[in-house]
């Protein structure tokens, strides 16, 4: 494939493609650590010391870490209070972590060597990182919807308040908690695959596109946009868990009373609905 | 071996055709929202990203799909 030059050079090149999972270091007992392991707990800890030097000796007239910390912690509360109000403030905790442990992984999918030497791997450019983030925020938000409202929080998935009004509302209410039900174990599975395709997609990208310009220099763009995109992904996973968690400690009843009657005179809010979410 | 390769291309090329229109209409829906009312552009350009992430996430499917059937060839 590709054209040869007689002067040996190759058109297009050899590509090192990253691999779609870690490689194996070594292995303890049954269970195997590999380089996406060792890359994750970089990140921990490099995002672990800062928080620390950052929060130690806190000041009122805050020094340049603080400062920054301070900001960031800030915007990321005020995002959250502007989509879920006040009682989505309780989960700043886990949104806050997601977002900034998937971004650092993500930007370091960008990094010259992370991806292409043994030892290192972005933990988000693994599956397996994205899928146990996934399954947390699912046992996470499933738990606090059934601490919320009980054993009514199963009304959404099994609903047979229709039959009331005759046997074809009943049958559509039951099978619009089947497909509820179902969407909810493909959360987990569009949340990992988003995150992993993106991040994956994007290493894979920058190789053959380097490889492809002549000069891996002319690839740079590329560079800006996968940090961007890096961002974004971030971004919309801890996103998308903090809507799951909104949508799961808000009751069902009240709202189908409130979409009856006040659908007409409803002033179109401009911000986030958690239904345009739950349509996905 | 090789219809496969053939097959991992189509996947991804035609995959991404839905997302592509839909991402386009939400940009340009937006850009329109935005353009005539400036002050609620924070909440549009968030409900964006969230919309276009949704739409972009079927084109990752087909993506994994391409993906899966090329480490089968290789």
């Amino acid at each position: 494939m590709g054209f040869l030059f007689p002067n040996g050079f190759k058109y297009p090149p050899d590509f090192h493609i990253p691999t779609p999972t870690g490689e194996e270091l070594f292995r303890i007992g049954p269970i195997g650590y590999t380089n996406a392991h060792l890359t994750m707990a970089l990140v921990i800890i490099l995002l672990g010391s800062i928080a620390i030097i950052a929060t130690r000796g806190m000041r009122e007239r805050p020094g340049a870490l603080q400062n920054l910390a301070e900001m960031l912690v800030e915007g990321l509360a005020n995002f959250v209070e502007s989509i879920g109000g006040k009682k989505a403030l309780r989960y700043l905790p886990l949104f806050g972590t997601l977002f900034l442990f998937i971004v650092t992984s993500n930007w370091l999918s960008v990094v010259p060597f992370i991806g292409q030497i043994k030892f290192l791997h972005s933990p988000t450019a693994d599956y397996h990182t994205n899928f146990a983030m996934a399954v947390l925020a699912f046992v996470a938000y499933q738990t606090e919807g059934f601490r919320h409202l009980k054993l009514s929080y199963v009304k959404r998935w099994f609903n047979f308040s229709g039959f009331k009004d005759g046997p074809f509302i009943g049958v559509i209410f039951v099978m619009v908690g089947f497909i509820e039900l179902f969407s909810e174990i493909f959360r987990m599975l569009t949340l990992t695959l988003r995150l992993w395709g993106n991040v994956f997609g994007g290493e894979i990208m920058l190789v053959v596109m380097s490889g492809l310009l002549f000069l891996p220099g002319l690839a740079l763009p590329f560079v800006g946009l996968e940090v961007f995109i890096g961002l974004v992904q971030g971004l919309v996973f801890a996103l998308l868990v903090l809507m799951y968690f909104i949508l799961a400690i808000e009751s069902h009843d009240e709202e189908h009373e409130e979409g009856s009657h006040a659908d007409t005179d409803r002033v179109p809010s401009p911000e986030i609905h958690p239904e345009t979410v739950a349509a996905h | 071996m090789v219809w496969a390769g053939i097959g991992a291309g189509l996947a991804i090329g035609f995959g991404v055709i839905g997302p592509g229109i839909g991402i386009g209409i939400l940009t340009g829906l937006s850009s329109e929202a935005i353009g005539r009312n400036p002050d609620a552009g924070a909440a549009i350009r968030t409900n964006m990203i969230l919309g276009a992430a949704l739409a972009e996430g079927l084109g990752i499917l087909s993506f994994v799909l391409g993906i899966l059937l090329w480490t089968r060839i290789g």
